[in-house]
């Protein structure tokens, strides 16, 4: 009896030691069956450049970022006749692992090489002078020392602008005067987001509440938890709110699910991509809205540059005004109100509107 | 029980849970349809490491040794400190808090930064301990919720009082006379082998001497095999909760250490989460044995640092090789129980044959 | 001596011929041969280890003979399974009560019998014919766990009795009665061999066995060694031929109790979930004195040993040992002071099974030499103590890095009484020290205690072999409901006087 009850111990021990370094599996297992056939870099051969693409948590298949990082690289390997190689984080992967990942990029002979994600950010600083032949870009990423690397490019995207007009969005279609935000991991980053859109729900109506929640408190597995996604967004829902606004990578998936298990009516917005064109047939009616973060338009112009032979180093901007941020229109949910946000875009756009990035 | 014998039974059930972790993997592979195949999966996973790969694996294992003593310390007694994860958490900010802020000059700042790490992994342990010790509150409960806790704490104070840069928030950097780097075997490029990985060794010696050599240990010990019979021969339990707890949280508070001064020198992003739950699967495949967690240790840095090729040069998941590492975890426990079992039989027969004809009890 | 009962002369109810069970390492039984003739209580005797667990199970289908045959009413039976064996119609009585406590007795006795005559007026009526027929005087909707143990034993009789059984093994059923509730019992056995059933009686105790049975059976290190019947066999003969050799009894000889206190208790009271467990205990032991403590289990015997071990913290009272007041003290304090502590269930509370021989000597005695020296221990000092101890109490093993789980009880027992009496206590407690040990250990233990006792160690001894009690004891005193009721001297009181006393009999 006494054994039995401590194998059993054991055996409830094992599997919170696994799922606590293998919360992702549900969503690579899928990834794994969907990216054989149909990934560039696993057929294109081209003479071009060769480009590494090193995803963050979520990898390949978050609907979000990382997809859209494919997306610009696709582009840009087509239209300069390259080649590409991937690898992905994996959650509470030693800062080694990322270092090693982008070496073994470089060491294959890419000679542009994108770390997805501000986590790479001190990976690549310390394989950068290592390399000097090889341009690196950190998405949202930002030099961790004062000695600055002339290979290095870091593209900040201004996601406040383009989360204040979804919060203006979701200001004019909310019924019930309360709206939600779930955020992946409660940092900086995210924290211009949320900031972004309540100050575009107050522009409109500064009586409309916004429910806030985040997923992870510094865990970077927020942004690979649809489960947590969804109960962050459930709990929003129930409150009384009826647009909820994700920034949460591919945990959003579950905080559409929660949207459309809330009932029609019901709205969710997502982020980075269109994620309207990824959603299954049951989320797209309910998805009103996404906020772009065109990390496709950053990847493919930085690319773009490497080819050129001009490379981009230093901080790159991607805001309203160089088209590196938006929303988007499809689904038609917006028909009847995007005059009314694009006005709020252009004050942005001359300045008339400074849009804060902290809460 | 000969020594040959000892050493048979001793290597048996770790063999053979590897082996059928090879054969599941292996599985899971084909079923998932891979277009690169098993083959090509071992291939990367078997090749001989790269240099900075060897530096990596070194590394790794040792804070995973780490880990895994605090986890046996607990195990050891029948105490599941699960909360090793946050232990180590809180300890490693706190330590990097102490030695970032500069007050004391290098080598000082080093010493009481590893003090302080200890103590607080300890004092976070602690808490779970008094909750056992004074409320019954089973250590399992407790350290699951304070491994939460400690994510919420040390992210806001790290938000509250951390240099905030781009996007990202670390605490202040070590000054570099407090930095230890360590030992470059091969370029500079292919990294260091951390001075304080050193730590492992240590503490690894000083669990077999607890164990094996000390009073304490033998309490620990007859503790976790019999609390009855311990509490018969005079071991308080409330206290070798309470004294175990303590030293399985101190010694988690060292995990990250050999990192922090070896090259991260600040607690932020680079903090590498995770060792905690590592730590609980290698002890049990180590069978919380100090050299049985050294074989535990390199077998999962080996594994995780071979993984990363695999989704630059096939379509395979890195992800896989946690179901290699989950498989051999479950295989072991019960291919434990099974060499327990007929190596507790091959006993009764010597022992049957060395007391012929007087004794012949029946053994059912 | 034992005349062989022909076979002619009646069809056999049970024969077992030749019957062998090996297990790993163990030969259980061999060349075992057991004729049970029909309406006659049949005796299995033997020492503890010497096979009779097996052969019943072997019987009763719970194990299958490797060898040999059994036969019933002449035909060849195999059973595979208990379930086989009650459909022959025969039943078995576990030492250990096999019953649910929060069920009414009827409940218990249809469960797993629903078939037989349901659950509802035909079952209740059969049950109360059963109990009639055989004087058992059960009421079908009491809770089992109100019935007291006599009462519980007569129920897995009845629960026997229900399911069809002629043919009826009890496992030492005596073991957990007194000496009243033993005649109960076998006028209960004789009205039931009155109404044509077979009874194969299970037992170490020759003195009932004398009493009860018409045949007797005799085994010896897996094999039957005899066969006998009472009128023309004695005690002793029995016996002798179950040990194989001359038989020992209990006995201490001269006083060698003196008058200095070694161990006085005052007012000691025990308090759990607000039941007074134990309370007013007074005793003195003096230095080479054995104070012996008899009672029916359950009656605070093992709390008070714990009490005064420390495991639980007394409530009201003072433990004086030698001149110090030891109450507020801790189970390490007191067994560093010279304590020494056989406890009644080695298992749990004085081996680590699965841990060396060796290191099963300093359990308990961790803090002293030669173990440990401050806080580290010393391998090489336990080691060769635990070698003397092997030698000088004959501890029977291939040697020290032996698991304790693999000797035998009697060894095992050996182990701690040799242990225990090391370290040169000035108190021991002994708690049924030679329970579920072989007649050879028993004689050593014994004599290992008189020794001890003579160099002028204070014993305080508990046990349910009460010839044990008399015979080892200076004085003994009675325990009856977490009180002491009554002190008697072993040199004049029965066994019968003494379980008037466990029982509240006379008081």
């Amino acid at each position: 009896m006494r054994r039995t009850t401590k194998i059993a111990a054991v055996a409830v021990v094992t599997a919170i030691a696994l799922t606590g370094c293998s919360k992702k599996s549900d969503t690579s297992a899928t990834d794994a069956s969907s990216s054989a056939s149909d990934d560039i870099c696993k057929t294109a051969d081209g003479d071009g450049p060769m480009i590494g693409l090193a995803y963050d948590v979520g990898g390949r298949g978050d609907q979000s970022f990382n997809d859209s990082a494919y997306a610009g690289v696709s582009k840009a390997v087509e239209e300069f006749d390259g080649s590409c190689v991937e690898g992905e984080a994996e959650d509470g992967e030693a800062e080694s692992a990322r270092e090693d990942r982008l070496r073994q990029m470089a060491d294959a002979g890419a000679t542009a090489i994108i770390g997805v994600g501000f986590a790479y950010s001190d990976s690549v600083n310390a394989v950068a002078p290592d390399y000097p032949d090889v341009n690196f870009a950190v998405v949202d990423g930002y030099d961790p020392d004062s000695k600055a690397n002339d290979n290095v490019a870091y593209f900040s995207f201004a996601a406040n602008e383009s989360s204040y007009l979804v919060g203006v969005a979701a200001a004019l279609t909310t019924q019930t005067d309360e709206v939600g935000f779930v955020g992946g991991v409660h940092n900086d980053l995210i924290k211009a987001f949320e900031a972004g859109y309540t100050a575009g729900v107050h522009a409109v109506n500064p009586d409309i509440q916004v429910d806030v929640a985040y997923i992870e408190e510094s865990d970077l597995s927020g942004f690979s938890d649809p489960a947590g996604g969804k109960t962050a967004a459930a709990g929003e829902f129930d409150k009384g709110a009826d647009v909820v606004y994700h920034a949460a990578g591919a945990s959003g998936s579950g905080v559409f699910d929660a949207a459309v298990e809330a009932g029609d009516g019901m709205w969710a917005i997502g982020v980075d991509s269109d994620q309207y064109l990824t959603a299954t047939s049951t989320q797209q009616p309910h998805i009103l809205t996404s906020a772009l973060k065109r990390v496709d338009v950053a990847s493919y112009d930085f690319i773009k540059s490497v080819n050129e032979g001009t490379p981009d180093t230093s901080y790159v901007t991607y805001d309203l005004t160089n088209d590196g941020v938006g929303y988007s229109t499809s689904g038609g949910f917006l028909d009847d109100v995007s005059d009314q946000i694009d006005e709020y875009a252009s004050k942005i756009k001359s300045g008339d509107i400074t849009v804060p990035t902290a809460p | 029980m000969n020594a040959l014998r000892s050493l048979f039974f001793g290597l048996l059930a770790p063999v053979i849970a590897v082996a059928i972790a090879v054969v599941a993997t292996s599985v899971v592979i084909i079923a998932s349809g891979s277009d690169s195949g098993v083959g090509s999966f071992w291939s990367i996973m078997l090749a001989v490491p790269q240099d900075r790969i060897l530096v990596n694996i070194v590394n790794q294992s040792s804070m995973i040794y780490l880990s895994a003593v605090a986890v046996a310390i607990g195990f050891r007694m029948n105490l599941f400190n699960i909360g090793v994860e946050g232990q180590y958490l809180v300890a490693s900010y706190a330590a990097a808090t102490f030695v970032g802020a500069a007050l004391l000059p290098g080598f000082v700042n080093i010493v009481l930064g590893l003090v302080i790490a200890i103590a607080v992994g300890a004092a976070w342990a602690g808490i779970a301990g008094l909750l056992k010790t004074y409320r019954g509150v089973s250590e399992v409960i407790s350290t699951i919720m304070l491994n939460a806790i400690a994510g919420i704490v040390v992210s806001y104070f790290l938000d509250k009082y951390g240099v905030h840069g781009g996007n990202q928030v670390n605490t202040a950097t070590a000054p570099e006379s407090s930095w230890v780097p360590g030992w470059t075997p091969f370029t500079s490029a292919d990294g260091a082998i951390w001075s304080l990985d050193l730590l492992a060794v240590l503490v690894g010696v000083g669990f077999w001497v607890l164990l094996s050599r000390t009073r304490l240990g033998f309490d620990l010990r007859a503790t976790g095999a019999s609390t009855t019979a311990a509490v018969a021969s005079g071991v308080s339990v409330e206290r070798m909760t309470l004294v175990a707890m303590l030293l399985s949280g101190g010694v988690a508070g060292l995990i990250w250490m050999p990192a922090y001064f070896g090259s991260a020198h600040v607690y932020g992003t680079t903090f590498q989460a995770g060792l905690g739950f590592t730590g609980i699967a290698v002890a049990l495949l180590g069978r919380n044995q100090p050299l049985g967690m050294v074989f535990g240790a390199l077998l999962f840095a080996f594994l995780s640092a071979q993984s990363n090729s695999l989704t630059l040069q096939t379509d395979i998941s890195s992800s896989v090789v946690q179901i290699t590492q989950g498989v051999a975890v479950l295989a072991v426990v019960v291919a434990y129980e099974l060499v327990r079992r007929s190596r507790s039989r091959v006993e009764q027969r010597a022992v049957a044959r060395a007391t012929a004809p007087v004794n012949q009890e029946v053994a059912a | 001596m034992s005349p062989q009962q022909t076979v002619a002369e009646a069809a056999p109810e049970v024969r077992l011929s030749g019957i062998g069970k090996r297990f790993p390492g163990v030969v259980a039984n061999h060349d075992v041969d057991v004729l049970i003739r029909p309406g006659t209580v049949h005796a299995l005797v033997g020492e503890n280890g010497a096979g009779k667990s097996t052969l019943m199970k072997i019987l009763y289908g719970v194990q299958k003979p490797d060898d040999g045959t059994i036969e019933i009413g002449g035909e060849a039976r195999r059973f595979s399974s208990p379930s086989d064996a009650i459909s022959v119609g025969i039943g078995m009585v576990f030492q250990h009560f096999m019953l649910a406590d929060n069920l009414t007795a009827l409940e218990n006795v249809v469960l797993g019998a629903e078939k037989l005559h349901g659950i509802r007026g035909a079952a209740r009526r059969e049950f109360e014919a059963i109990s009639e027929r055989y004087g058992f005087g059960l009421r079908p909707d009491v809770l089992v766990e109100k019935l007291g143990v006599a009462d519980r034993q007569r129920l897995e009789i009845l629960k026997v009795l229900y399911r069809g059984a002629k043919v009826i093994i009890l496992d030492e059923p005596t073991a957990v009665l007194v000496p009243q509730e033993v005649e109960a019992l076998f006028r209960n056995l004789s009205d039931l061999r009155a109404h044509g059933h077979s009874l194969l009686f299970i037992s170490h105790k020759l003195d009932e066995v004398l009493a009860i049975a018409d045949d007797i059976t005799i085994m010896r290190r897996g094999t039957t060694v005899g066969t006998a019947v009472p009128a023309e066999t004695t005690k002793r003969e029995l016996a002798e031929l179950m040990v194989g050799s001359e038989l020992p009894s209990p006995g201490t000889g001269e006083s060698t109790v003196t008058d200095v206190v070694q161990l006085r208790l005052e007012g000691l009271g025990l308090e759990e979930d607000g039941r007074a467990v134990l309370s007013g205990i007074d005793l003195t032991i003096h230095r080479g004195e054995v104070l012996g403590l008899a009672g029916v289990e359950g009656n605070g015997q093992a709390e008070l040993v714990e009490t005064i071990m420390g495991m639980r913290k007394a409530t009201a009272g003072r433990i004086v040992l030698g001149t110090e007041d030891i109450t507020g003290w801790t189970t390490r304090e007191r067994r560093e002071s010279g304590i020494g502590y056989i406890p009644e269930d080695r298992h749990r509370h004085g081996l680590l099974l699965d841990s060396p021989l060796w290191e099963n000597r300093i359990l308990g005695h961790q803090g002293e030499r030669p173990n440990s020296r401050g806080p580290w221990i010393d391998r090489e000092g336990a080691r060769s103590d635990t070698r003397a101890i092997v030698e000088e109490f004959d501890v029977r093993t291939p040697g020290i890095d032996t698991a304790a789980r693999a000797l035998s009880g009697g060894n095992q027992q050996k182990l701690i009484i040799g242990r225990e009496l090391r370290g040169e206590p000035v108190l021991l407690i002994a708690a049924h020290p030679t329970r579920g040990v072989d007649v050879g250990a028993q004689a050593a233990i014994w004599g290992h205690l008189s020794a001890a006792r003579a160099a002028g160690l204070a014993v305080l001894l508990i046990s349910a072999d009460l010839d044990e009690l008399i015979g080892l004891s200076d004085r003994i005193d009675v325990i009856l409901r977490g009180r002491l009721v009554g002190e008697f001297d072993p040199s004049e009181v029965t066994p019968r006087d003494l379980g008037a006393a466990m029982t509240g009999g006379d008081q």
